[in-house]
């Protein structure tokens, strides 16, 4: 029996990299220091695995490789989406193929963080790493997110509880939650404020109203004197830090509310150190905008149709692209969105020829024209991932797979569309 | 019964997921809607009954849970149930609106959470979305 030291996992953007895996004869035997759905990730790496196949044909590798650079090769104007569970290597292979077929390419940074990047465009973030997080901040304040549930060992590892170089856990940190309802996370922190539905973007202006010493009387349901109070506390301390997630980026106002939280930030560096964060979700959907800024100057929603990367979400976004029936194939990887789209726009999906590749039988898998199972990164392959504030860390393989790593089966897709 | 329904991640949701979503589990963890006690008492429906969902993008039958929200407002896990109410317009930014969605709740006797099959037939037309 092995224990494996120092395994990233590969679940969330947290990348937690203190895992301890046992292994024996090539199978997972338990985890240690590992969230429930890490946990899950590992130990049932092995079951409900996908199968290739053509047309629900179950076939060999080469003849659905062959079928998938068949329907792209044909497509007039194929989408290329997913890209955030896997490696940056896969990722980088991805962009060549949608180079080479003319398709339009997104990731799954358009359904969490794509607003967040629209934001940040127009007005700049201030960023930091998680370890700075932990060693420096004093003010920590979650707006609508919720890492208890979603983010499992963020507060422990980085943000809430544990020592750092300059803070002895909780008790020297002063925690703020605000989301529209009271979560497993609001019981964490050391206060609660309840924002009513869509009214982000209002109670983070009146914070820069407070901030500026103007009067607010009530904000988004919340009393003036607990704005200018939360306003006051960010202002006195010495190192704070927003981490905010879908709360923002997907209801009203989406990446407003963003731009909204980025200047309040901007702002508070007038008077102290302020940062802010998104919880970026897939574990590598960081990886994902790295890899396209590098390769096509933009991270999400980049059509090759002319030649060359064009950018434009809204119009070259899956969910829209498909809404609108405009794409006649789509490539998924590393992702499912039957699972996680809008059922009017994964309609389109079905009527289109689509192929996945996926390590596991997914809600895609279901509809799909052709079905490439692959190694699970980090699990069966090794690559790199980017941690949620740009960090990258090395994947680690854990055990054999009789399956290909997606940057295998990209490169011979690549090699028979290109022929 | 008018609401406001808001989609989202949970840890039974992930732990499930991670198991298979062809899974029993997964459908258990995830064909659910939390109600606050009251809003459901005022359409009639008790823990673990069948809650009727619908917005202007769908309708699906799920297992009511009680707690974990405000009243006049639902949660529902991410996954497939939840976006067959959810708004694939993006307004020019790509995200589909996933939270904060109207919705009307109402008591579904003798009626189950609604199949994964039946999505699955009705995202390939076999079927009307309801």
């Amino acid at each position: 029996m092995a224990l494996l030291k120092g395994v990233v996992c590969p679940f969330c953007g947290c990348l937690c990299d203190d895992l301890e895996v046992e292994v024996q004869d090539g199978k997972i035997l338990s985890t240690r220091n590992a969230c429930p759905v890490s946990r899950s990730k590992f130990l049932s790496h092995a079951e409900d695995r996908a199968r290739p196949t053509v047309g629900g044909r179950e076939v060999g590798m080469e003849e659905a490789v062959e079928e998938a650079a068949r329907i792209l090769r044909e497509a007039d104007f194929p989408l290329i989406y997913g890209l955030s569970s896997t490696e940056s290597d896969a990722q980088r292979l991805a962009v060549r193929l949608a180079e080479l077929t003319g398709a339009s390419l997104d990731n799954t940074s358009s359904t969490c963080h794509g607003p967040t990047v629209l934001a940040a465009q127009e007005c700049g973030a201030v960023k930091c790493t998680l370890g700075e997080v932990k060693n420096r901040a004093d003010l920590v304040v979650f707006w609508g997110c919720n890492p208890a549930e979603a983010h499992i060992r963020h507060p422990v590892r980085y943000s809430l509880t544990p020592a750092g170089m300059y803070r002895q856990g909780k008790k020297e940190r002063f925690s703020v939650h605000v989301d529209v309802r009271e979560t497993r996370t609001s019981k964490m922190v050391n206060q609660f404020i309840k924002v009513e539905e869509g009214k982000d973007y209002e109670l983070l202006s009146a914070l820069r109203a407070a901030l500026r010493g103007y009067e607010v009387k009530e904000a988004a349901g919340v009393p003036g004197e607990k704005v200018k109070e939360l306003a006051e506390r960010m202002k006195g301390c010495k190192f704070g830090i927003i981490f905010f997630g879908m709360g923002l980026t997907m209801s009203k106002g989406k990446n407003l509310n963003i731009d909204a939280a980025l200047r309040l930030v901007r702002d508070l560096n007038d008077y102290t150190k302020f940062l802010i964060m998104p919880m970026r979700g897939h574990f590598n959907v960081s990886g994902a905008n790295e890899v396209l800024t590098w390769l096509t100057g933009y991270p999400f929603a980049v059509n090759f149709s002319r030649g060359y990367p064009v950018y434009n979400p809204g119009e070259f976004s899956a969910v829209d692209l498909l809404y609108r029936g405009e794409c006649d194939a789509a490539l998924i990887l590393a992702s499912d969105p039957a699972a996680h789209f809008p059922a009017r726009s994964v309609r389109h999906l079905a009527s289109i020829p689509t192929i996945v590749i996926d390590p596991k039988v997914s809600l895609t898998t279901k509809l799909a024209r052709v079905v490439i199972p692959s190694a699970i990164a980090g699990i069966e392959c090794d690559g790199t991932a980017y941690r949620m504030d740009g960090v990258p860390l090395r994947l680690k393989k854990i055990v054999e797979s009789p399956y290909l790593p997606d940057r295998e089966i990209l490169g011979r897709i690549i090699e028979r569309v290109g022929a | 019964m008018e609401v406001i329904l808001n989609t989202g991640r949970t840890v039974d949701q992930g732990v499930s997921m991670e198991r298979g979503k062809t899974s029993p589990e997964y459908f258990e963890k995830v064909a659910v809607a939390f109600l606050h006690p009251e809003d459901a008492g005022a359409v009639g429906v008790g823990e673990g009954q069948a809650v009727r969902v619908t917005t202007e993008f769908g309708s699906v039958v799920v297992r009511c849970l009680l707690g974990n929200t405000e009243r006049g407002t639902i949660f529902i896990p991410m996954g497939p149930w939840a976006n067959s109410l959810t708004s694939p317009l993006t307004e020019g930014t790509g995200m589909p609106s996933l939270k904060g969605l109207k919705a009307k709740i109402a008591g579904a006797p003798g009626e189950k959470p609604t199949p994964l099959e039946e999505l699955v037939k009705r995202w390939r037309g076999e079927v009307g979305s309801a």
